[in-house]
């Protein structure tokens, strides 16, 4: 990756980037808002294994779910 | 790890945290909702730790085809299309952005993200994987899981094990339960995946053990390609590659496109190394592609240095075993084996349907692919084959236009040999131009069109002829000595002009060597000349010397006679001065005895045609001539006979037929008309016929032989179509109207009529003998003082008629008559004394009947003449009938008209 020494450009090209990615998460249906979308993005790009960050989420938004219903019940 | 991406990913982790689990519910404790934090952390932090070791497919573009897919997996209806092309479009500009280092990565957290909706077994799925991070989950879905494991097998493998990152196994620092190692298959979807898949079960057992890396397979492929069985990629027993179970989808994809060269070079290689010797073509369409296949290996080599070295740099630390930044991966290699794959397989589509096929259908076969592909690789390709494979197939045809000789043991070239026509033809000429080869249609190459392999068929033959036939292989040997070249697929220029000079020198020497060798034309003019009665001086001369012979019956014709009859005939005409040769060939015969009953309809003549002559005066052409001839020799000798006749009646007009004309004046005025007509007749079709058909048709053989590029062929032809015209013009052919027939009626009519004329003649010399006796007895008696005739003169007068009769009847004998005598006489000679004034009358009803029958018949040939399509026959009937003495009728009106005229 060449490396970008303009700060802005930077700026503007990360959100450019995260523009896009949430284009495609709203496209996929992932029910990711910007900002966590954006979290996401830093956990992977500093390494964190994406398959199992898409496990985790999809368990907290399961137990959520039934604590939901447990407790709205 | 460093600690700053330890930090970053711990904020950021918290930071999604917050977002992700609710704070508190509003029935919630607060130990509870604090334990559920808790929970929710350490579950995350097990995962996020787990650090992705390796086997990853760490490729962007496999991520985006599975988003892509998934897109459309809905079907093709236009809102996925829809999606799927917006989605193309950012992935695109997505693949432009610089800040990203793990675009594959993102990508494939959206997809997995992403995937619970819209999925059926979504709970199953979510069931499994809750299983694998919790424990404490009852089994309950699982049976659900492994249900659909057996359908889902393959795509499982490809993205849970080893496409991607496995579940963390190692228990990090942090971790304090680790999680069980289960390794459920995660069913995602269902895909069928063709062909060669492993087996199905070992999935569960120990999936680590049974895999294959892609280096190791890297290693092998060098030896699959070449066909060899490897440890990890054996091949079966018939052309199948055992792939090894338990590969993720790609890679067996990868696999099977790389199989195929492999599957293919071995199969070509058997059919390379095949024994089965299938012609000349096909044996070096073998070893073309075996060449090739060389050149495939020596490919595989290169490859297989290039994985040698890539592999030498694998780093193991690296995931994947740093494979990806080696250079050499299975993807690589199946772009690098792209081009020979596809030569590959077109060579065992050649080889395919090249079975059973061979020589010039093989050449075709190649040929069409090098013309009528349109991928440039494959034209290319097969040009380079047919370079190869067309060397036998030139070789044969260079010995084939330039010697003369077939060398073909295969039966490939498209000029075949006719072996079995060899004892039933005997050898001569005609066999050998005829029949002893035969053109191929069928085996003739693409590459030639048809004029050429005509062409090519000639220059062979008329070698073969000229070596055989002709007995000149002198120079045939010279000839190849002189022109032959070396001919080649490459060079068609040359091609055509070495054959199209072979052909014209070959042409030549053919033609110069009938010409002069075995003197063509001083044949045709003699046959001419004799057989188509073309020097009359001669037929006149036979035909007086042979008259008194032939009017015999034909078993009393002896062959010695007639050939020193026309012997004579030909010491006392021009023809002493013509050629030995052709006098020696001239012979005089009989035809088989049921031909006729007497001379005339037996004798023919001949001239005999021998080897390589007969290869234009075939036999059906002798057959022709002597048709034509014994045609002629009837009309000649109705002329002869009528003008023998003729001349009779003249010079006794005024002789003896003066004498008696007032008792037989108006008789002879008639028959005289008779005959002038029947003359004019017979001179206009001789005259017609000679002239009109025969120097006609041979002005245009003459035209045709001197043809500048006139072949032996067109001389053949030219030859036949003479002929044709000959028999055809000259009323001998079997058209719809049957003109030798009638022709053959009327001359009968004619020769009896003439044979009554005959008789009548004599009844008048016998009238004017009697007249003169009396008259010379009145004499005597007068002189001797009596009476100038007495009572007993009566008495006289019949004894006198019988013996006159005698005398008239071997008169009649002497005179040509091939009719038995016509009057049947009632009772013997006696009687017929007593029956001179009936024998007048009978000789005057025959007379006037044949006179009858004579214009009818010609009547109704004049009105099928007028009804040809040919302008010469037309013009025939025009001049026999110039002043309009006939009354033509066209065939029907004719032919109702008869019946009436015959009962008048």
């Amino acid at each position: 990756m060449p490396p970008m020494n303009d700060p802005e450009a930077k700026k503007r090209a990360a959100r450019e980037t995260i523009d896009i990615l949430h284009e495609i998460s709203t496209l996929l249906n992932t029910d990711l808002d910007r900002q966590s979308l954006s979290y996401c993005v830093s956990l992977i790009e500093n390494g964190v294994n994406p398959e199992a960050l898409a496990a985790v989420i999809k368990e907290l938004r399961a137990r959520q779910e039934r604590d939901e219903a447990r407790l709205g019940a | 790890m460093s600690n700053t991406r330890n930090t970053r990913v711990e904020s950021a982790l918290q930071s999604l945290l917050e977002r992700l689990v609710p704070q508190q519910y509003h029935n919630e404790s607060e130990a509870d909702a604090e334990r559920r934090w808790e929970d929710a952390n350490v579950l995350a932090r097990n995962l996020v730790n787990a650090e992705p070791e390796s086997g990853t497919v760490e490729d962007v573009n496999l991520a985006a085809d599975l988003i892509k897919e998934k897109l459309l997996r809905g079907g093709t209806e236009r809102r996925d299309l829809e999606r799927a092309t917006s989605f193309g479009n950012l992935y695109s500009r997505l693949l432009s952005q610089p800040v990203l280092g793990q675009k594959w990565g993102i990508l494939y957290f959206l997809h997995r993200i992403g995937e619970d909706d819209g999925i059926e077994n979504g709970d199953a799925q979510r069931a499994s994987q809750q299983e694998a991070f919790d424990e404490m989950e009852v089994d309950e879905p699982v049976e659900l899981g492994r249900k659909s494991t057996a359908k889902k097998t393959s795509y499982d493998d490809a993205f849970a094990r080893d496409g991607l990152p496995r579940m963390p196994r190692a228990e990090g620092p942090k971790s304090p339960r680790p999680p069980p190692v289960r390794d459920r298959p995660v069913p995602t979807r269902q895909k069928s995946v063709p062909e060669a898949k492993p087996p199905q079960q070992a999935q569960s057992a120990a999936p680590n053990q049974a895999k294959p890396g892609e280096s190791a397979l890297l290693r092998d492929l060098p030896f699959t390609l070449q066909g060899l069985s490897s440890n990890n990629l054996p091949f079966g027993d018939d052309l199948a590659l055992k792939l090894p179970a338990n590969l993720p989808t790609p890679l067996v994809s990868l696999l099977h496109t790389l199989a195929e060269p492999a599957l293919l070079y071995k199969s070509l290689s058997q059919f390379v190394e095949s024994e089965d010797v299938g012609g000349l073509v096909s044996q070096s369409l073998r070893s073309a592609i075996g060449t090739e296949l060389r050149s495939y290996l020596s490919l595989v080599a290169q490859l297989e240095g290039q994985i040698r070295r890539a592999l030498q740099q694998l780093d193991d630390n690296l995931p994947n075993g740093g494979l990806g930044k080696a250079g050499v991966t299975l993807k690589r290699l199946v772009v690098w084996t792209r081009d020979a794959t596809t030569g590959l397989r077109l060579m065992s589509l050649i080889v395919e349907s090249a079975k059973g096929k061979k020589g010039g259908e093989l050449i075709s076969l190649i040929h069409s692919f090098a013309i009528s592909h349109g991928d440039p690789f494959v034209h290319s390709f097969a040009e380079r084959l047919l370079s190869n494979i067309t060397k036998p197939f030139y070789n044969m045809l260079r010995a084939w236009i330039y010697d003369g000789e077939l060398e073909d043991p295969y039966q490939e070239f498209f000029v075949f040999e006719n072996r079995d026509d060899r004892d039933g033809m005997g050898v001569g000429a005609m066999s050998v131009w005829e029949h002893k080869y035969a053109l191929q249609s069928a085996m003739i190459p693409s590459i030639m069109n048809a004029d050429l392999a005509n062409r090519v068929f000639l220059i062979g033959k008329s070698l073969n002829f000229i070596r055989y036939s002709c007995g000149d292989s002198a120079w045939v040997e010279k000839h190849s000595r002189d022109a032959s070249r070396e001919l080649s697929y490459s060079d068609p220029a040359s091609l055509y002009s070495s054959i199209d000079s072979a052909y014209s020198t070959v042409m030549a020497r053919l033609l110069s060597l009938m010409e002069d060798k075995f003197a063509l034309f001083t044949h045709l003019t003699a046959l001419k000349k004799y057989l188509l009665l073309g020097s009359g001086d001669f037929i006149g001369l036979l035909m007086e010397s042979l008259a008194d012979n032939l009017d015999q019956p034909a078993n009393s014709q002896y062959r010695h006679t007639l050939t020193a009859q026309l012997e004579h005939a030909i010491r006392n005409s021009n023809a002493q001065y013509d050629d030995v040769d052709v006098l020696r060939r001239l012979d005089a015969r009989m035809l088989e005895l049921s031909h006729g009953e007497i001379g005339w309809d037996v004798f023919t003549l001949e001239y005999r045609i021998d080897s390589p002559l007969d290869v234009i005066v075939t036999p059906w052409a002798s057959k022709q001539y002597l048709k034509v001839f014994n045609f002629l020799w009837r009309v000649k000798r109705v002329q002869f006979a009528l003008g023998t006749t003729w001349r009779r009646c003249m010079t006794g007009a005024r002789g003896v037929l003066g004498a008696v004309s007032d008792k037989l004046g108006e008789d002879w005025k008639v028959a005289r008309g008779a005959m002038a007509e029947m003359i004019h007749f017979i001179d206009q079709l001789q005259w017609y016929i000679l002239f009109e058909v025969i120097e006609a048709g041979w002005e245009g053989l003459q035209k045709a032989i001197r043809k500048p590029d006139a072949t032996l062929d067109t001389l053949i032809t030219a030859h036949t179509s003479y002929l044709r015209a000959i028999t055809r013009k000259g009323l001998l052919g079997g058209g719809h109207i049957d003109f030798p027939s009638q022709l053959h009626e009327l001359l009968k009519l004619i020769l009896a009529y003439k044979d009554a004329i005959d008789s009548l003649w004599s009844h008048s010399v016998d009238e004017f003998g009697r007249r003169q006796e009396r008259a010379a007895k009145i004499e005597t008696r007068t002189k001797a003082g009596r009476w100038g005739l007495t009572e007993a003169d009566d008495d006289m007068n019949s004894s006198f008629a019988s013996t006159s009769i005698n005398r008239r009847s071997t008169r009649e004998g002497e005179i040509d008559s091939p009719i038995p005598p016509l009057i049947p006489l009632p009772g013997g000679p006696a009687a017929v004394a007593g029956n001179e004034a009936a024998i007048l009358d009978h000789l005057r009803l025959r007379l006037k009947t044949l006179r009858g029958d004579f214009k009818t018949k010609i009547t109704a040939l004049l009105g099928d003449l007028r009804s040809q399509p040919d302008t010469d026959m037309r013009f025939l009937g025009v001049v026999m009938n110039f002043n309009d003495v006939y009354q033509p009728a066209t065939r029907r009106r004719a032919r109702t008209g008869e019946p009436a005229r015959a009962k008048a």
